[in-house]
């Protein structure tokens, strides 16, 4: 009885016999049609629920046998664990849609009807076996579809329904006309059996018809650029009808051309190319859009476009097994994302973009717009993260390096403009009118988040990542964001204590350098964190995000494999983001921030594909012994880590987002966070060091290194905003961290990791100095304060002690630092290098000096009078880092010695250190000389400097420091016009002038959009029939 | 006996799906666009039709002039013309519904040139 009842053929019963029972229901009571409805499509999705459950425990596929008899003379059905996984999905989908569009459906039976009738055509899709009934349900879901359409009365909505009548009842006579050939090359209609026989259809008519079917459905997919007809619609139609049409419908056609797979295997790389191109394509075009219905349909579009090319890509390589990861993960993101995103862009009611401003009073609406966002860019923790690593990871095994580039070049698209549109979202404006909807109005994307959490998981499951360590920072930052009611000091508290226990307990087991990088990290991230009690105010989900943003840190160190890392990588990149977000004035420079930080990512992803491919493994461990064939990785790598260290070139993201983000922040961005990408650099040098062609590509990162040290100072020296010259001079600084990874010695290294604690430090010191300023004074401008020292005594003389260790004057560590370094380069005979360094040290001394001159010496201003010592959370930490420069300076065998060993065992057969040891290095370091060499070569640049300054200036001396600095400020200007800046607009600008160039084909047309549908259906044939992209 | 009844309808049909394409995309009135939309419809089942036709076959009933040995030889495949009736149904409803759009259109803009329904690009 009860397995009668649970038959996948009761979809079909429910859903045409509900459909018809409507109407009459309809005659009997008013409210009748609505129970009926909801009991049918409620049962639907039960059914479908209760198959799959028991087809994936250890049940065998469901065959649905018809009419009493068998296949091919009857039609029947197939409800298998991939059936059913669509199956389930639409269902549910179709629930949630059918609730947010409750309003309008419940008004009009004939409307109910239509909805059920679609559903369960879509249904029909997935699952028959029979070509011609595939027509028919096809058929069935394009007339649903038509007749919801009809619902929307305004003109637009009408004309682009028309439009898109007319492409797919073109393209559905085309798979009319290819299933009757099929029938007649290979005298059966069952798909079974056609693929049993495919050996029968050969011949003009045979290749003629199966290139129908293929046109058909992928035209059916709203290929570029034969895909207007599909735009017009999702932009004018009802939101809860776009959403059904962009994952319901679509997934039905998707399914439909999966299981004709076996038939299409000779065209294959068609497949992928048109895939490839619609992904490539609607999300460059979609950079243009205003409207936000039309820009959800290129997204939509450009996502089916992605699985296509996944199916027919992974088809081509071979690689079944990673279906269900990369289709599955794929589809069920996008399903439940963007359904999510058009029921959300329905409940806002705001068509244009712009408009979005008003959610930005409304928490709630925010955080799912976040999800939904997060999700559709494919980053972690939900599905489309796992299945886009696991793709990558396929093609690049199979060396389909072109597929690679076209993924991620159309996902950081498709990421612009979804987060563009996001940056609106948060950013309130004046007059805005707040957007409230009722709780019953949210359930559906409510849910939808929540599905996609569980999603997440259970892709991470199937990529064999899921774990407690893995899933432990956002459980914590999930945990605080329950407890964001709390006022503001409660939740640091809190969220230190948090991060300190799971922090710990994520790290506690590791050892070598990833163990000193999780002392070092976690312990300098908990003491600025501290920091943040000097603020009162709630700062609405600032602690979770910081709580997860630390422990992703933690979790990154201990990451086993490049999935992991790339995981927490992201995560890191996402937390950030929202953080530096949290700052209104930040709003101009976090879009920035996040593009690059992801074509970071996107170039670690494809790094770590071919890494893997080359070592094997994902293993990071296998990096320490990876053969020369892992070079282009390392280039990859390399170059992904160096955005988002801020080389030189790529750093334009970095001081806008330096300088706006909240204060406390802006020292955990260049202490703590701008050290995982130096962690990253150490990670994949490994890489390098067994080949000729890697060494001599770490010689080009050396001078990448100490071009950003130059640039960085000379650019700190031009700023007149405290914050933004400490920007600068952070990445400055982390050129030189840059330039000592790259010397690949053993030498080269401990100055780096000594470097790298030197930084953290004296910048965390330095950018929570700057916060007590600001805080005292209320302004960034260097020209505008002075005289502070008296006012804040302790803050000053932090801030002297801060930068005579970052200078590199003795007796700090930072002048162990500079000396190891220069030590280092002449070791290895980069004098050319040395040389530069230690002009780079000068000029970083001119901008250091006016940093304390014109803040704590000088004038005073009479404006701050009143000026008092900053709070004591902001001195507590400086002080505790002063404490840590200074044993640093004086005990540096209590760090030396334990890096030392960390490194030895990778350098043990590969690079031989040149016989001394670090005592003897130390032992070097007689400080007379070497103090003598310091002051003798800081003399003669001093005076070379002010030679220059008196020839160019025609004084004997300085009139006072700030002609002195006016003057090479402006001997510096020519050198710190904005190149990068130029170079990076320039590429916006061209990019979205090709978009404007593209969209042009859209003309609004029916006809066009006709001839455009028959078009590709010639360009395929030919393209088919030629065999051009035979694969 | 001249040319095969199977060619004339093949050829028939091709050209009216021809005629077909020519209206949809040379004709600005609605109207006639659908009618194209018919007559390629209608050019899709003819060549459907002549493609089970065997020459000199009869009808595929199993009778005492037919028996169930020669059927597979003798008669036409029944089945393309079982799957043109389906076929037939769902043209027509797709034309009643592209046609009630038409009426909606004329509705809302007083006029059936297809150029005007350009509201959405880009």
């Amino acid at each position: 009885m009860v397995d009668s009842l649970f038959q996948p053929l009761n979809i079909f019963l429910l859903g045409l016999g509900g459909g018809f029972l409507i109407p009459l229901l309809y005659k009997i009571a008013k409210p009748l049609p609505a129970v009926g409805f909801i009991i049918a499509l409620l049962g639907m999705t039960v059914i479908s629920g209760v198959c799959l459950w028991s087809v994936h425990h250890g049940g065998s596929t469901i065959e649905v046998l018809t009419a009493g008899s068998v296949p091919p003379f009857s039609i029947n059905l197939r409800f298998g664990p991939w059936e059913g996984f669509f199956s389930v999905c639409v269902n549910v989908v179709a629930m949630l849609g059918a609730w947010h569009l409750w309003g309008r459906l419940h008004a009009s039976y004939p409307a109910l009807l239509l909805y059920l009738i679609l559903t369960m055509g879509i249904n029909g899709m997935v699952m028959t076996r029979d070509l011609f009934n595939q027509f028919v349900f096809l058929e069935i879901v394009s007339i649903g579809t038509y007749g919801l359409l009809g619902f929307e009365r305004t003109p637009a909505a009408l004309a682009a329904s028309f439009k898109y009548i007319m492409a797919t009842v073109l393209a559905s006579s085309f798979f009319l006309l290819g299933a009757g050939l099929l029938y007649h090359v290979t005298g059966t209609l069952n798909i079974d059996d056609m693929i049993a026989n495919r050996a029968l259809i050969i011949g003009p008519i045979g290749v003629t018809a199966l290139l129908l079917v293929l046109s058909c459905l992928v035209l059916e997919l709203k290929p570029f650029p034969a895909n207007g007809w599909g735009l017009d619609v999702y932009e004018t139609a009802n939101s809860g009808i776009a959403a059904l049409v962009s994952v319901g419908v679509s997934a039905g056609v998707f399914f439909a051309l999966f299981k004709l797979l076996p038939l299409f295997e000779d065209h294959l790389g068609m497949l992928a190319l048109s895939g490839g191109i619609t992904f490539l394509f609607s999300n460059l075009v979609g950079l243009r859009q205003t409207s936000v219905q039309r820009m959800l349909g290129y997204s939509s579009i450009a996502q089916m476009g992605l699985l296509t090319l996944a199916l027919a890509l992974l088809q081509q390589l071979g690689a079944e097994q990673a279906l269900p990861l990369v289709v599955g993960g794929l589809f069920i993101n996008h399903l439940i994302a963007k359904a999510g995103l058009f029921w959300l862009a329905g409940i806002v009611e705001r068509r244009e973009v712009d408009g979005w401003s008003d959610v930005a009073g409304n928490p709630v609406l925010l955080s799912i717009l976040a999800v939904f966002v997060v999700a559709i860019a494919g980053l972690p923790p939900f599905p489309g993260f796992w299945a886009k690593w696991e793709l990558v990871m396929q093609a690049a095994a199979g060396e389909r390096y072109i597929w690679i580039a076209v993924i991620l070049v159309g996902s950081l698209l498709e990421a612009a403009y979804m987060f563009r549109w996001f940056k609106q979202a948060t950013r309130p404006l004046p007059g805005e009118t707040k957007i409230s909807p009722t709780p019953g109005r949210l359930v559906p994307v409510l849910v939808c988040a929540a599905l996609l959490f569980a999603g997440g998981y259970a892709a991470a499951s199937l990529a064999g990542a899921a774990s407690l360590l893995l899933v432990a920072p956002l459980v914590v930052g999930v945990g605080l964001y329950m407890l964001d009611w709390l006022p503001g000091r409660a939740k640091c508290v809190l969220m230190l204590a948090a991060v300190l226990v799971v922090g710990w307990w994520i790290v506690r087991d590791i050892d070598g350098l990833r163990r000193l990088f999780a002392v070092l990290l976690l312990a300098g991230g908990l003491v600025i964190a501290f920091a943040s009690l000097y603020r009162s105010d709630a700062r609405g989900g600032f602690y979770p995000m910081m709580a997860i943003l630390l422990l992703s840190i933690a979790s990154l160190l201990r990451a086993a494999t490049s999935l992991e890392f790339f995981f927490h990588w992201e995560l890191i990149t996402l937390s950030s983001y929202f953080l530096i977000a949290q700052r209104r004035e930040a709003h101009p420079y976090v879009l920035q921030f996040l593009l690059f930080s992801l074509v970071s990512a996107f170039c670690l992803l494809a790094g770590f594909g071919i890494a893997a491919t080359a070592n094997g493994t994902t293993a990071l461990a296998a990096f320490a012994t990876a053969g020369p064939d892992a070079a282009p990785a390392f280039m990859l790598l390399a170059i992904g880590f160096l955005i988002k260290a801020g080389a030189v070139g790529v750093h334009v993201w970095l001081p806008g987002a330096y300088a706006e983000a909240d204060d406390d922040l802006s020292a955990m961005l260049s202490a703590v966070i701008s050290k995982v990408a130096v962690f990253g650099l150490f990670m994949v040098t490994y890489l390098a060091i067994r080949s000729q062609v890697g060494l001599e590509m770490a010689h080009v990162m050396g001078w990448i290194g100490l071009l950003t040290t130059i640039a960085g100072a000379v650019m700190a020296l031009q700023q007149s905003d405290i914050k933004r010259m400490l920007g600068y001079s952070s990445m400055s600084q982390i050129g030189y961290i840059i330039t000592a990874i790259a010397l690949m010695s053993h030498l080269g290294w401990v100055t780096a990791f000594y470097l790298v604690a030197n930084h953290l430090m004296v910048k965390g010191i330095l950018f929570l100095a700057a916060a007590g300023v600001i805080l005292a004074t209320g302004t960034r401008l260097l020209d505008q304060t002075g005289g502070l020292a008296r006012k804040m005594p302790l803050t000053f003389a932090a801030v002297v002690i801060a930068l005579i260790s970052m200078s590199g004057l003795p007796p700090l560590a930072g002048f162990g630092g500079k000396w190891l370094l220069l030590s280092a380069m002449t070791d290895r005979g980069w004098y050319g290098l040395a040389i530069v360094g230690v002009l780079a040290t000068f000029i970083g001394f001119l901008y250091m000096f006016r940093l304390a001159y014109s803040i704590f010496l000088g004038p005073q201003k009479t404006a701050y009078e009143e000026v008092r010592e900053a709070p004591w959370p902001l001195l507590v930490p400086q002080f505790v880092l002063i404490l840590a420069i200074f044993v640093l300076s004086f005990f540096p065998k209590l760090l030396m010695d334990p890096v030392s060993a960390a490194i030895d065992p990778y350098f043990a057969s590969t690079l031989v250190w040149q016989g001394m040891s670090l005592e003897t290095i130390y032992g070097y370091w007689n400080p007379v000389p070497v103090m003598a060499f310091s002051v003798a070569a800081a003399v003669v640049l001093l005076a070379l400097f002010l030679l220059i300054y008196r020839a160019g200036w025609g004084r004997s001396i300085p009139v006072s420091t700030s002609h002195f600095y006016g003057f090479y400020r402006l001997v510096f200007a020519p050198l710190v016009t904005p190149v990068a800046n130029f170079v990076w607009d320039g590429v916006c600008s061209l990019t979205i002038g090709l978009a404007g160039l593209v969209r042009r084909i859209y003309t609004g047309n029916g006809q066009t959009y006709a001839l455009q549908v028959l078009c590709y259906v010639i360009v395929l044939y030919l393209l088919g029939t030629l065999r051009l992209t035979a694969g | 006996m001249g040319v095969p009844i199977s060619q004339i309808l093949l050829t028939t049909g091709f050209l009216l799906v021809l005629i077909g394409f020519w209206g949809i995309l040379r004709h600005r009135n609605i109207l006639r666009i659908i009618i194209g939309f018919s007559l390629i419809d209608t050019g899709m089942h003819i060549v459907l039709v002549a493609t089970g036709y065997i020459t000199g076959g009869t009808a595929p009933i199993i009778d005492e002039a037919l028996g169930i040995k020669e059927a597979a030889t003798r008669t036409v495949d029944p089945i393309p013309a079982a799957l043109v009736v389906t076929a037939i149904v769902i043209g027509f409803s797709v034309t009643a519904i592209m046609l009630s759009f038409a009426i909606r259109l004329h509705a809302t803009r007083k006029t059936l040139s297809i150029d005007a329904l350009t509201e959405s690009k880009w």
